[in-house]
């Protein structure tokens, strides 16, 4: 009778450590790095669009999705924004996902200088939430994820095509679609 | 092939049993012949883990049983901690992307620290896995020891074995004539030193102290205490500790929380004056700020959240703003002239004032009505400078914020206007009706001169961590201020023997033990009392 309650004290002593193991190291690992980096998950957010209509990264599961940080403050963020729109257009068959977070400026702001361009995809509104989050300091900076949520590359810099291939928007929307 | 425990004063002893529990008699013939000072610790009994079969469950048990193991797990967690403390972790640097830091600031060195994970040793996860083996150490090595401990000192006898009484390091032996008559005079001068007396026909236990014995085994549980209560970090809302910039009049959310918080003034405070420790200048600084919880369009950057005042307080250095657990701490400032807030006059074409338009740069209203008419904030540039020609603006700060009106008269013609208030430039873009139109004076304006950080931190774990902390010391103080001590005695027809036995401090045992034995008649000293001239203190 000892020996089976003195088996019982270490098998539960055991595992209340294993348990404390597994939580610590779990919690460590989940929790994100400074800045997300390719392979990672992209982390979740949920965002507003100039419409008032509620944006979360986890509904596009399943899609590639591009996310671009910019604002109108920032000029190569808007020499890229035709280019992003054009690709977005092209490869709309293929549910390419577009989403364009405006790194805290006024409603009014960006209203204005969307007012004279052609811009159909989701302008999300973040107010340093979001570029904290994805560890963003440069503009413009922009991450491929792909449709299992994981990032499969980060551009920083103005995107072109033809020009270098690090900074190829077409090549990387290909590689997002295609592996 | 059985190991036979029985000893030969009838009690049965369970395996691993070094002296016999119930009369001391040494179980194992080699200790017997030995004339070696008898093996104490834990009073002799037998560690749990001493098993002859070890399964699984008994090996992983005895591995965190071992002392040895778990001076060796101190001794690694220390040196992986001193090669923590060489660079900067990578909580402190200034910086979004360690790898990079490292390698511009360090060098080679950095780079390398960097790879080898050396950067985040705090955090790592094999760090903490070494502090989760210390823990789990901690609790076997207690649990294996101090049970058998506590069972034997609660069951333990008066009457010892003779080879028991004569192998112990301290010894006196002798003679007497009436042994009830100086049992008596032994009880007297036990009693007068505080020693809890048994008495077994000639037999005579004096014990005292006996709580000093569980000091380790409570420091311990302090220590186990506190590692959990620092593993409760990890719960979400149990920790937090993240900087917040707020201009002078500005109110900002505080992310991860339904607050808002407002400065509203801040002060900073240099004076040319002796302070106490010899400094020619003191300065001080605080910000007044108000803390405000947020009941309605939260995160929704389309309207304007709904705040409500809970708390207002001065926040200086080491004078933090308290609230639900929330601390928030004055850490640094800033001189930094920001508009934040301006009033535009309207006139029209008579020079009259019309009314004003006060205008918030950091989030604007859209729509306005002055007067009779409506104006609708259409654009703005914050920081407007001219990209070919073409109005732009440079930043998200309002340096030099240039708006567009549309203005709607209650007549029903509309006009708009470009108006750049630190240039004391506006014109006229378009509109139906009088060419004359309006002018936007700029007549009040409001300038955040400081920018100031606050601290915000939430530290729950912290009653807990005090908890062990104070358990930790209480056990380290009963463990060290205080020994157990015994003496045994035993007659048998004229021969006398007193032994003792302590778990600290043998020389003060010693000196005790004469000064009560010369009580009872019988002259001694320390010195003489030492039975094996080993013990040095």
């Amino acid at each position: 009778m000892v020996m089976a309650r003195k088996k019982w004290v270490q098998v539960s002593i055991l595992i209340v450590l294993i348990a404390a193991t597994a939580y610590t190291i779990g919690t460590n690992l989940s929790a994100g790095s400074a800045m997300p980096k390719v392979g990672d998950k992209a982390p979740n957010f949920q965002l507003y669009d100039m419409d008032g209509n509620l944006h979360e990264l986890k509904d596009y599961l399943g899609k590639p999705v591009v996310v671009n940080f910019w604002g109108s403050f920032c000029p190569p963020c808007v020499r890229e924004l035709p280019l992003i729109q054009e690709k977005y257009e092209d490869y709309m068959e293929s549910e390419l996902v577009v989403l364009g977070v405006n790194i805290g400026e006024s409603m009014v702001a960006i209203q204005h200088f969307l007012s004279d361009k052609h811009v159909t995809f989701p302008i999300l509104l973040d107010k340093d939430i979001v570029r904290r989050q994805y560890g963003v300091k440069d503009y413009p900076t922009t991450f491929f994820i792909d449709a299992a949520g994981t990032i499969k590359q980060i551009i920083v810099g103005e995107m072109s095509v033809g020009g270098h291939p690090s900074l190829d928007l077409d090549i990387a929307i290909r590689r997002l679609l295609y592996g | 092939m059985l190991n036979n425990t029985k000893c030969e004063c009838g009690h049965q002893n369970p395996v691993g049993t070094v002296l016999c529990e119930a009369c001391g008699l040494p179980v194992q013939q080699e200790m017997l012949e030995s004339d070696q000072p008898l093996e104490m610790r834990y009073e002799g009994a037998a560690r749990r883990s001493q098993k002859s079969n070890p399964n699984i469950l008994d090996r992983v048990w005895n591995f965190f049983s071992s002392v040895k193991v778990a001076v060796y797990l101190i001794i690694i967690t220390l040196i992986v901690s001193i090669f923590g403390t060489i660079l900067p972790q990578e909580n402190v640097i200034p910086s979004l992307d360690p790898p990079a830091y490292y390698a511009e600031q360090y060098g080679w060195f950095g780079e390398l620290y960097h790879k080898l994970g050396l950067s985040d040793t705090f955090g790592s996860w094999w760090y903490k896995i070494l502090v989760l083996m210390i823990a789990a150490s901690l609790i076997i090595c207690s649990l294996d020891r101090v049970i058998p401990l506590y069972k034997a000192l609660s069951r333990q006898q008066a009457k010892k074995h003779e080879t028991f009484l004569r192998r112990q390091k301290v010894l006196y032996e002798g003679s007497v004539s009436n042994a009830d008559e100086w049992l008596e005079r032994m009880e007297q001068a036990l009693r007068s030193r505080h020693y809890r007396l048994t008495r077994d026909g000639h037999a005579l236990l004096g014990e005292k102290h006996r709580f000093s014995r569980w000091g380790p085994y409570i420091n311990h549980v302090g220590l186990i205490i506190l590692l959990g209560a620092l593993l409760t970090r990890g719960i979400p809302g149990w920790y937090m500790a993240q900087n917040v910039v707020v201009n002078e009049g500005e109110t900002v959310p505080v992310p991860g929380t339904p607050y808002y918080i407002q400065n509203i003034q801040f002060t900073e405070i240099k004076e040319i004056g002796p302070h106490v420790s010899g400094q020619q200048f003191q300065f001080a600084f605080e910000t007044e700020a108000v803390l405000y919880r947020c009941v309605d369009n939260c995160n929704n950057p389309l309207q304007k959240p709904v705040l409500e005042e809970v708390k207002r307080h001065t926040i200086k250095p080491n004078e933090p703003l308290e609230y639900e657990g929330y601390s928030f701490y004055q850490i640094d400032y800033n001189f930094n002239l920001r508009p934040m807030h301006m009033t535009l006059t309207l006139q029209n074409a008579n020079e009259e004032t019309i009314g004003d338009l006060p205008i918030d740069l950091n989030n604007p209203e859209t729509s306005y009505a002055v007067g009779d008419m409506r104006i609708e904030l259409t654009g703005y540039y914050a920081d407007l400078t001219s990209e070919n020609g073409v109005p732009a603006s440079k930043s998200r700060v309002p340096n030099n914020p240039a708006f567009i009106f549309d203005v709607t008269h209650a007549d029903g013609t509309t006009e708009s206007y470009f108006v750049v208030p630190f240039e004391q430039f506006q014109t006229r873009l378009k509109g139906t009706g009088d060419v004359a139109g309006l002018s936007f004076e700029l007549t009040d304006m409001e300038v955040s001169r400081y920018t100031s950080y606050l601290l915000v931190r939430v530290e729950k774990a912290l009653t807990f961590i005090l908890a062990g902390a104070l358990i930790f010391l209480f056990g380290v103080v009963i463990g060290v201020y205080w020994q157990h001590r015994r003496i045994w005695v035993r007659i048998d027809g004229e021969r006398l023997i007193v032994a003792a036995h302590t778990n600290k401090n043998w020389f003060g045992l010693r000196q005790e033990l004469a000064k009560i034995l010369t009580k009872t008649g019988v002259e001694t000293d320390a010195n003489s009392l030492d039975n094996y001239g080993v013990t040095k203190q």
